[in-house]
């Protein structure tokens, strides 16, 4: 590999370079056991950024208890509109399979689709930033996001609405994006940023303790809901957040008191040790 | 302005009209400015998704651009046993793996695709080759999303490997170098709604800035137009061999005279029987 394939965010989770990733933890008691066991997610609400979640998706378990779709004002100048989505539809079937990954590791979380990809492409940063900021304002301890944005416009947005997560408790879970430059919220200190890794395991997640992605979890060959009441196998970023969105679930259903850096911190702590 | 009362300027028809005239003509001149430069970019793109093609041992790759005037995908270039089928064809920008690689940026990609019956399927049936696996990568760089990279069916695997996502992701990024490089103001209704701006000093006319953007792009689009042929040939001209712009030049020349001369002709023949 060259430099000109960097950044390539999964590298410090692929193969050898994983045992590089050895790294002593200073919290010596915390064990999963600790961390999630006996929880199901339960009384946590979970945000699903995406293109729509299906309702009746076998895979979501009826675990959607709301959806809304941000859509552009009818005058540019406005903010974005949110609007009940109730038909609960997902155009593309990506915000499904993150619900469903969602929902295999955390079976009594709720979920929440927050649908930001709609018919018209312009100004999507400000639907995205739109649909993040009706989520923070509605409640959500984990939102799990696949999508960011490029423009250095919306860098000041999109720093002041990861900010706002922070202080509302609510915790940022972002899958990072494979290109060259910044990418918001993604790459922000305050954010979960995730990777994947390629072993064939749902329950493996790596800490990388050089950002700016901290985080490996499942993102090869995922079986994964899809629209229409389907199933398929998929690869890539966005299919490896989702699952550690639905560990900081279970985190914070059974520690209803940490904070989001705290979530952080005990997910380093009960990530996999390679060479384990 | 004839109005020399007090408040604000009020416009008189025939400006409305000459202004709208004038707007129309600089949409118009900026999509030809675009077919022209993206035709220079399309041998680059061409030579991307050949490559993509002989190293992924793929079936298909091709690359749509998005057309921000129609808020389409459009496919440009293809390359690949399976993969001629899409060129021409257009999508929404939210729709299917496509269309989802290109609104969020995020690279995916997909395997067993036909276990979905609905996704992809009429779109890939409408290509004449219904995939088993795709590798999807947004064509992105810091000021944005261009389009998509896909690449279709490695022979020799089942599915695409994290490797082959990076890998994607390089040739995305060729792509995406080749586009920036080659294009002007590639899209005539931002440059519209810029020119509308500041003529209006960000007070938006009566009817709004996207009413007058989309009255002056409204024939911009018109596939009928016998202009767009011609814009379309000028652009596979420049992309010929250097030595043989010249001989192309006179060639051109001679028609051109040609041209004029055969106007000429019929122009004197319909005035000549007035007088």
């Amino acid at each position: 590999m060259t430099d000109q394939l960097l950044p390539a965010w999964s590298e410090p989770f692929v193969g050898a370079r994983r045992d590089a990733l050895r790294h002593l933890p200073p919290f010596g008691a915390l064990d999963r056991g600790w961390a999630i066991g006996g929880s199901d997610g339960s009384g946590v609400t979970v945000a699903i950024i995406d293109s729509g979640v299906e309702r009746d998706h076998p895979a979501v378990g009826g675990k959607l208890v709301r959806s809304v779709k941000v859509e552009l004002a009818a005058n540019p100048d406005d903010d974005p509109v949110v609007l009940d989505d109730d038909d609960a539809l997902d155009v593309v079937g990506h915000g499904t399979a993150c619900a469903g990954i969602i929902h295999a590791i955390a079976p009594g979380a709720d979920l929440v689709s927050v649908r930001v990809l709609g018919p018209d492409n312009r100004g999507k940063g400000i639907v995205f930033a739109a649909g993040l900021d009706w989520a923070i304002e509605h409640g959500a301890g984990v939102m799990n996001l696949s999508l960011s944005s490029k423009s250095d416009a919306l860098f000041g947005l999109f720093h002041d609405l990861a900010d706002r997560a922070y202080f509302a408790n609510a915790l940022l879970v972002c899958a990072a994006n494979n290109v060259p430059g910044n990418s918001y919220p993604s790459l922000f200190a305050s954010v979960v940023s995730v990777a994947a890794h390629d072993l064939p395991d749902p329950a493996a997640w790596f800490y990388n303790p050089r950002p700016p992605v901290e985080f490996g979890a499942h993102g090869l060959d995922v079986d994964v809901a899809w629209r229409s009441g389907s199933r398929m196998t998929a690869t890539g970023n966005s299919f490896a957040a989702p699952h550690i969105a639905g560990y900081a679930a279970l985190i914070r259903a059974k520690h209803p008191e940490v904070t989001p850096f705290e979530v952080k911190a005990i997910l380093a702590a009960t990530a996999t040790r390679p060479l384990a | 302005m004839t109005d020399a009362g007090t408040g604000p300027r009020r416009r008189t028809p025939a400006f409305d009209r000459d202004a709208r005239a004038a707007l129309a003509a600089v949409g118009r001149r900026a999509e030809i400015a675009r077919r022209l430069e993206l035709g220079g970019a399309e041998a680059v793109l061409r030579s991307v998704v050949e490559a993509a093609v002989a190293l992924f041992e793929a079936e298909a790759a091709s690359i749509a651009l998005y057309e921000p005037a129609r808020n389409l995908l459009v496919f440009r270039v293809a390359a690949g046993e399976q993969g001629q089928g899409v060129v021409g064809l257009e999508i929404a920008p939210d729709r299917g793996l496509v269309g989802y690689v290109f609104s969020s940026g995020q690279a995916l990609a997909i395997a067993d695709v036909q276990a979905d019956p609905r996704f992809g399927r009429n779109f890939a049936e409408q290509t004449q080759y219904v995939p088993r696996s795709i590798v999807a990568v947004p064509l992105l760089d810091e000021r944005g999303t261009l389009g998509v990279l896909e690449v279709l069916d490695k022979r020799s695997e089942a599915s695409f490997s994290l490797r082959d996502i990076e890998l994607a992701g390089v040739f995305a990024r060729q792509a995406t170098v080749a586009i920036r490089a080659s294009r002007v103001e590639r899209d005539a209704a931002t440059l519209l709604r810029s020119v509308i701006g500041a003529l209006t000093g960000g007070e938006a006319p009566d009817g709004g800035v996207e009413a007058l953007v989309t009255a002056a792009l409204a024939d911009v689009d018109d596939p009928d137009d016998p202009l767009w042929p011609l814009v379309e040939q000028i652009a596979a001209l420049r992309r010929v061999a250097p030595e043989q712009r010249e001989l192309l030049g006179s060639l051109l020349d001679v028609l051109v005279r040609q041209a004029e001369r055969g106007r000429g002709r019929r122009a004197g023949r319909l005035r000549a029987p007035g007088g």
